[in-house]
């Protein structure tokens, strides 16, 4: 295998997904399976022929778990993307602390290279 | 053989009346068309404490992450890869190293190298002699990076951090065997 | 053998299995191949999802561990070509990805991203393949057969991408390779 490709195969390795990742999974085909089992299709006739009262229950219930699931959804959105501001946070300071090291490596430099000269010169 | 020159700055240069809140000058916007790779991070306070929520105090690198920007009020980055050398002019540069002027802004660091062609300038800003920010220009062939930090922070904590994130810290041994080896 | 044929001589169906054990066993690998095309740390996470919804619904018909794997990757790397068609650029900086959670230390972090960043860069099919061959570590055969196309067309990719990854990543001395 050629240098390039041991890179390739490091830089690509799989990653962890995001922690929590497996029970958002489960909590949203739960909630699918949910939503799907409780606003099922009837025909015309027996929607009317059925007693108001759990007819409404089942609307309430659909509704408070279409909205959970919304909200399930804006929060599940707000982790993925605060993960992804703090990989960009990390990212800068990665940088900016690479550059702060690249003057400290300067500056040793001319700091070695004085001592040379002066030693040389005496 | 070439002469390698090197001068450093360690008295504060002055500063001249300026824009008190750079974050990215217009000029350094201006080179990511001529880049072909850029970063650019754009990190406000009320964004880089949203984001730093979700740094992990269990994780020693975030952890430390957390206590830098605890009270930073601004993190901005561009940096910029070219294809080639000479792909941004010196006074390009100039010009950047010139919009660094404010109250309170010195310059304690400038390199410039005519052996490898880095360069690179660190400004301080002090308020009530207490570090408020820090700005680092590294002027590289194939590479132009541009770090606006605004807010308190300790600088030895932040240049340490390259040795967590796995960036081996650079010392002048590790810098002579790339010097003599891998340098393009 | 070609890869599906494999699958077939199996006799255990996968619709009784426990589904949070095919999503955590799973997960790294979906995930990563969503992460590493797109880019996008919240976009793969989004179609990772998708893609685990998605087998939930079909369980019923796949037959073992490795149709699987076979299948979770096929319809990964499709959804990964849909999403790109059908979104615009992400608003944010070309590296957005994270290094991963719990890595092993990479000989050279800034080499890493740079690959990362050339083959994000790449056309859609060349960036498929290249992260099936190097993530996933799958031949071009099995790789043609994933994607349906042609072996001698991934070979090519392979080649061409390979060719522009050497070209475009470039160190400098600031990262710190001795």
């Amino acid at each position: 295998m050629t240098h390039t490709d041991e890179d390739l195969k490091s830089a690509l390795r799989r990653c962890e997904a995001p922690e929590g990742f497996t029970d958002r999974v489960l909590a949203r085909v739960a909630n699918e399976q949910a939503v799907e089992s409780t606003s099922g299709r009837e025909s015309g006739l027996n929607i009317f022929s059925r007693p108001v009262l759990p007819w409404a229950t089942v609307a309430v219930a659909s509704v408070a778990l279409i909205a959970g699931g919304i909200h399930y959804r804006n929060v599940q959105r707000e982790r993925t993307q605060g993960e992804a501001a703090k990989q960009q946070l990390m990212l800068a300071l990665r940088i900016a602390s690479s550059k702060l090291q690249l003057a400290k490596a300067k500056v040793n430099d001319i700091n070695v290279n004085q001592t040379k000269n002066r030693q040389v010169k005496e | 053989m070439r002469k390698t020159l090197l001068w450093i700055l360690l008295a504060a240069t002055p500063a001249t009346a300026r824009a008190q809140d750079l974050k990215i000058p217009a000029d350094v916007e201006k080179l990511s068309a001529k880049a072909k790779e850029t970063v650019e991070v754009t990190m406000d306070g009320p964004m880089l404490k949203w984001a730093s929520k979700f740094l992990s105090a269990e994780d020693p690198e975030e952890k430390k992450c957390a206590e830098l920007v605890a009270n930073l009020r601004g993190i901005y980055v561009r940096s910029f890869e070219f294809d080639k050398e000479g792909a941004y002019t010196s006074a390009e540069v100039d010009a950047l190293r010139a919009q660094v002027r404010a109250p309170g802004w010195s310059r304690v660091v400038g390199v410039r190298s005519e052996r490898d062609g880095d360069n690179v300038d660190v400004f301080f800003k002090l308020e009530n002699d207490k570090m408020a920010g820090i700005i680092i220009i590294a002027a590289e062939p194939r590479e132009l990076t541009f770090v606006n930090i605004v807010g308190p922070l300790e600088v030895d904590q932040l240049a340490d951090l390259g040795g967590e994130f796995g960036i081996p810290k650079l010392n002048h041994e590790s810098l002579s065997k790339a010097q003599k080896g891998e340098h393009k | 053998m070609a890869m599906a044929d494999r699958f077939l001589g199996e006799a255990s169906s996968v619709a009784g299995a426990d589904f949070a054990h095919l999503v955590r066993r799973h997960q790294s690998m979906v995930f990563a191949i969503a992460l590493h095309f797109l880019a996008d740390y919240s976009a793969a996470e989004e179609l990772a999802q998708d893609v685990f919804v998605q087998l939930h619904a079909n369980l019923a018909s796949l037959q073992s561990e490795a149709h699987v794997t076979f299948w979770l990757r096929k319809v990964t790397a499709h959804r990964c070509i849909d999403h790109k068609r059908r979104r615009k650029p992400p608003q944010i900086s070309l590296e957005d990805a994270p290094e991963p959670s719990e890595p092993a230390r990479v000989t050279d972090p800034w080499m890493a991203r740079r690959l990362r960043q050339v083959v994000a860069s790449l056309p859609e099919k060349p960036r498929l393949v290249v992260i099936l061959r190097y993530q996933e570590d799958m031949s071009p055969e099995d790789i043609a057969e994933l994607l349906g196309m042609p072996v001698a067309t991934v070979k090519s990719h392979l080649q061409r991408a390979l060719a522009m990854l050497r070209e475009k990543v470039t160190r400098t001395i600031g990262e710190g390779k001795t």
